[in-house]
C-alpha cells in the first residue's frame, strides 16, 4: 500500500506548560504500566500459581495428614497467608522484568526524555504493582476461604494486614527495581530470582512457627522483613494473639510487637524505595 | 537572540578513559537546521545524549534555549524532542497510546493532544494505522509514527539521530521531504545526525564534520564543498598508492587537500588545469588505470576529513 506523507502546515507554538505536573506524569507512567501489563495476562497469573496450589492442596493436605498446628489456629489459614509471603515477591520480581525489558526494547529512552523527574518512573510501575499485588492477594485469600480456611476478619485486624502488604510489596518492588537497573540481562536477573524471591521464605515461617526452626536460624529468621511481614498479616486476618509477634518479640503487649514489626518492615521498605529510586535513576544517565 | 543549542567545551569521557568528545564548541540558531556527520564512534550520539540529558557530561557546558542540561534538566528536556536512532516505541500499545503518552509526559493539553494527535497523524500518513498496535507496524511506519509523537509537544529543539537509517529508499525520500518541510515551522531548530552525506547536503543549513570525538569542520555545505574548488581529479593507480600520492605532490598537482581511499587518489583541482595535471601524472611515472574527472560533492569533504591519508601526510 502507497502510503502519502503530506506537508506539515506552519503550526504556532503554544507552550501551556514548560513543565508536566508530578501528579498527571505519575498518573501517566503508571496507565501506561497498567496498559502495558494488561496486555500480559501472564504477569498476573503466573505468580499466582503457586501459592494457591500451596494454599489450596498442600494446605489443606498437611493439615489432615499431620493434624495442623496442634493449637487453635487454622492451618489453612495460616498457610493460605504464608502463600502472600510468596507471591508478592514473585510478583514484584515479574514486574522488575518489565523494566529490563523496557530498557532492552528501548522504549525507556523515551520516558528518560521526557520532562519528569525520573524517580517518578520508579514510581508509576510501584503503584501498578501494588495494585496487581493486592488483586493476587485477595484471589489467593479468597481461594483459601472457599477451600475452607478459618479467617478472623475484624477492621483493626485487616488493616494490620494491609499495611503489612503495602509495605512488603513497597520493599520487594525496592529490591526487584534496584536489581533490574543493575542487572543488565534479563537471564542473569531470571537466575536472581530464586534467591530473592524464594529463599527467605523458607526461613520466614511461611508454612510453620518460626519457633520450629533450630535456635541459628530461628535468629536468622527474626532480622528477615518478610517474617515481621508475614507476622503482622496473621496478627491481623489469622491470629488475634499474635502468636508470631511473640515468637519474634517476646513480649507480652501484642500491639506493641506489632507497632514493632510494622516499623521495620516500614523501614526495610523506605530503605529499598530510596535505593531503587536512586540506582534507577544513576543507571538512566551514563 | 538566545541560541537554540549551545555548546560549550563539552567533553565526555567513558570509564576507562575512553574520550568520546573531546571538547567541543558550536552554537545553533533558531529555526536553523544543523547537521552533525561523521562515521561511526565519531561521538555524535554521545553529543545528542548529552544534550538530551541521558549522558552526563564530564566538563564543559551545553544549553537548550538557554536552559543548561546538567542543572536544568527538566526545563531542557521540556523544549525538547528527540527521534532516536534505534526503534523506541511502546510495542503493546497502539500508536495513538504512544502518541498520547508522548503528549501526557510533556504536558499538552486534553483537547490540544487530540487535535494534534489527529493532525500529526494525517500529516505523517499513518491515520489509517494509528488505532493499530505499534508492533504490528512496519519500520517506515514505526519511523513516522515517532517522528509525529515527538512533534506532538511542538518542540523547540528537534533531535534526530539517524533518522533514515535502515529505511526503504521511498520512504527514506518521502522523510526527508517531511523534515524539509518542517523548516517552514520558523521557530523550529533542528539537529540531524546522519551517515548520509545526501541528507546533510540536502537538509541542513550548517554542518559539523565530527572525527574521533572533535569537530574538524563547521560551515555551510556550500563552504565546505568550496573548499575543495570546482573539479576533482580522480585516479586508480597500480601499485604503492602513497608513493603515488607522494609523487603527485612533489610534481606540484597534488595538495594536503588530496586524499586516498583504497588504490583511489583524489585531487582537487583548484586553478590547475587538467591538460596540466595530465602532463604531471605522465610526468612522474605514473600508471592508472582509470581517470576522471568530477564536481566535488559532500562525500569527499567527508573523506577527507574524516582519517584518510592526505599528501601533506605522505
Amino acid at each position: 500500500m502507497a502510503t502519502t506523507i503530506a506537508e506539515p502546515a506552519a503550526i504556532p507554538r503554544q507552550h501551556s506548560s514548560p513543565r508536566t505536573g508530578i501528579g498527571r506524569a505519575l498518573r501517566t507512567l503508571a496507565s501506561r504500566r497498567l496498559a502495558l501489563t494488561a496486555h500480559n495476562p501472564r504477569q498476573i497469573a503466573v505468580p499466582m500459581v503457586t501459592p494457591i496450589l500451596f494454599a489450596l492442596v498442600l494446605a489443606p493436605a498437611l493439615k489432615d495428614a499431620l493434624g495442623g498446628l496442634h493449637s487453635k489456629i487454622d492451618y489453612t489459614a495460616f498457610v493460605a497467608v504464608g502463600t502472600v509471603g510468596l507471591l508478592v515477591p514473585l510478583a514484584t520480581t515479574f514486574a522488575g522484568l518489565s523494566v529490563i525489558v523496557d530498557r532492552d526494547s528501548g522504549a525507556q529512552r523515551e520516558l528518560l526524555a521526557a520532562p519528569v523527574p525520573r524517580g517518578l518512573l520508579v514510581a508509576g510501575n510501584l503503584l501498578v504493582v501494588l495494585g496487581l499485588c493486592a488483586l493476587q492477594v485477595v484471589v489467593v485469600i479468597a481461594a483459601a476461604a472457599l477451600r475452607g480456611a478459618d479467617f478472623h476478619v475484624r477492621g483493626a485486624g485487616v488493616v494490620w494486614f494491609v499495611l503489612a502488604v503495602v509495605l512488603f510489596v513497597v520493599l520487594m518492588y525496592g529490591i526487584a527495581e534496584t536489581l533490574a537497573a543493575r542487572i543488565h540481562q534479563q537471564e542473569e536477573y531470571i537466575g536472581a530470582t530464586p534467591v530473592i524471591a524464594i529463599l527467605p521464605w523458607f526461613f520466614a515461617g511461611a508454612l510453620f512457627p518460626i519457633s520450629a526452626l533450630p535456635g541459628a536460624l530461628t535468629a536468622f529468621a527474626k532480622v528477615l522483613p518478610l517474617t515481621h511481614a508475614m507476622a503482622l498479616m496473621r496478627y491481623g486476618l489469622v491470629d488475634p494473639r499474635g502468636t508470631g509477634l511473640h515468637d519474634i518479640w517476646g513480649m507480652s503487649n501484642t500491639t506493641a510487637e506489632a507497632w514493632l514489626s510494622l516499623a521495620v518492615v516500614a523501614l526495610f521498605a523506605a530503605a529499598f524505595a530510596i535505593v531503587a529510586v536512586r540506582t534507577f535513576t544513576r543507571a538512566a544517565v551514563r | 537572540m538566545t541560541a537554540a543549542v549551545s555548546v560549550q567545551q563539552l567533553k565526555k569521557t567513558y570509564p576507562g578513559d575512553v574520550e568520546a568528545v573531546k571538547g567541543i564548541d558550536f552554537e545553533v540558531a533558531p529555526g536553523e537546521v544543523f547537521g552533525l556527520l561523521g562515521p561511526n564512534g565519531a561521538g555524535k550520539s554521545t553529543t545528542i545524549g548529552m544534550l538530551t540529558t541521558t549522558v552526563l557530561p564530564t566538563s564543559g557546558t551545553a544549553a537548550l534555549a538557554g536552559y543548561d542540561v546538567v542543572a536544568q534538566p527538566l526545563l531542557a528536556r521540556s523544549v525538547s524532542s528527540v527521534v532516536f536512532q534505534e526503534a523506541v516505541v511502546d510495542k503493546g500499545l497502539t500508536g495513538r497510546a504512544n502518541l498520547q503518552l508522548h503528549a501526557d509526559l510533556w504536558g499538552v493539553g486534553g483537547y490540544r493532544a487530540a487535535e494534534r494527535i489527529k493532525e500529526l497523524a494525517g500529516l505523517l500518513g499513518i491515520d489509517e494505522i494509528v488505532d493499530r498496535p505499534a508492533g504490528s507496524y512496519s519500520g517506515g511506519q514505526r519511523r513516522r509514527l515517532e517522528i509525529a509523537r515527538a512533534l506532538i509537544s511542538n518542540p523547540l529543539v528537534l533531535f534526530l539521530d539517524e533518522p533514515t537509517v535502515g529505511l526503504d529508499p521511498r520512504i527514506r525520500h518521502e522523510l526527508l521531504d517531511v523534515i524539509a518541510r518542517l523548516r517552514r515551522r520558523e521557530d523550529m531548530t533542528i539537529v540531524l545526525t546522519t551517515h548520509y552525506l545526501e541528507e546533510a547536503q540536502r537538509l541542513c543549513d550548517r554542518v559539523a564534520i565530527v572525527h574521533c570525538g572533535e569537530i574538524v569542520a563547521l560551515d555551510t555545505p556550500a563552504a565546505l564543498l568550496a573548499r575543495l574548488g570546482d573539479q576533482l581529479l580522480e585516479l586508480r593507480v597500480a601499485g604503492d598508492v602513497s608513493v603515488a600520492l607522494a609523487a603527485l605532490g612533489a610534481h606540484g598537482v597534488a595538495a594536503g587537500d588530496a586524499y586516498v581511499v583504497g588504490s583511489t587518489v583524489t585531487v582537487p583541482l583548484h586553478d590547475a588545469s587538467i591538460v596540466d595535471a595530465l602532463a604531471a601524472i605522465d610526468h612522474a611515472g605514473l600508471t592508472a588505470s582509470d581517470i576522471s574527472t568530477r564536481q566535488p560533492t559532500l562525500d569527499d569533504v567527508y573523506l577527507r576529513l574524516t582519517g584518510v591519508e592526505g599528501a601533506a601526510a605522505a
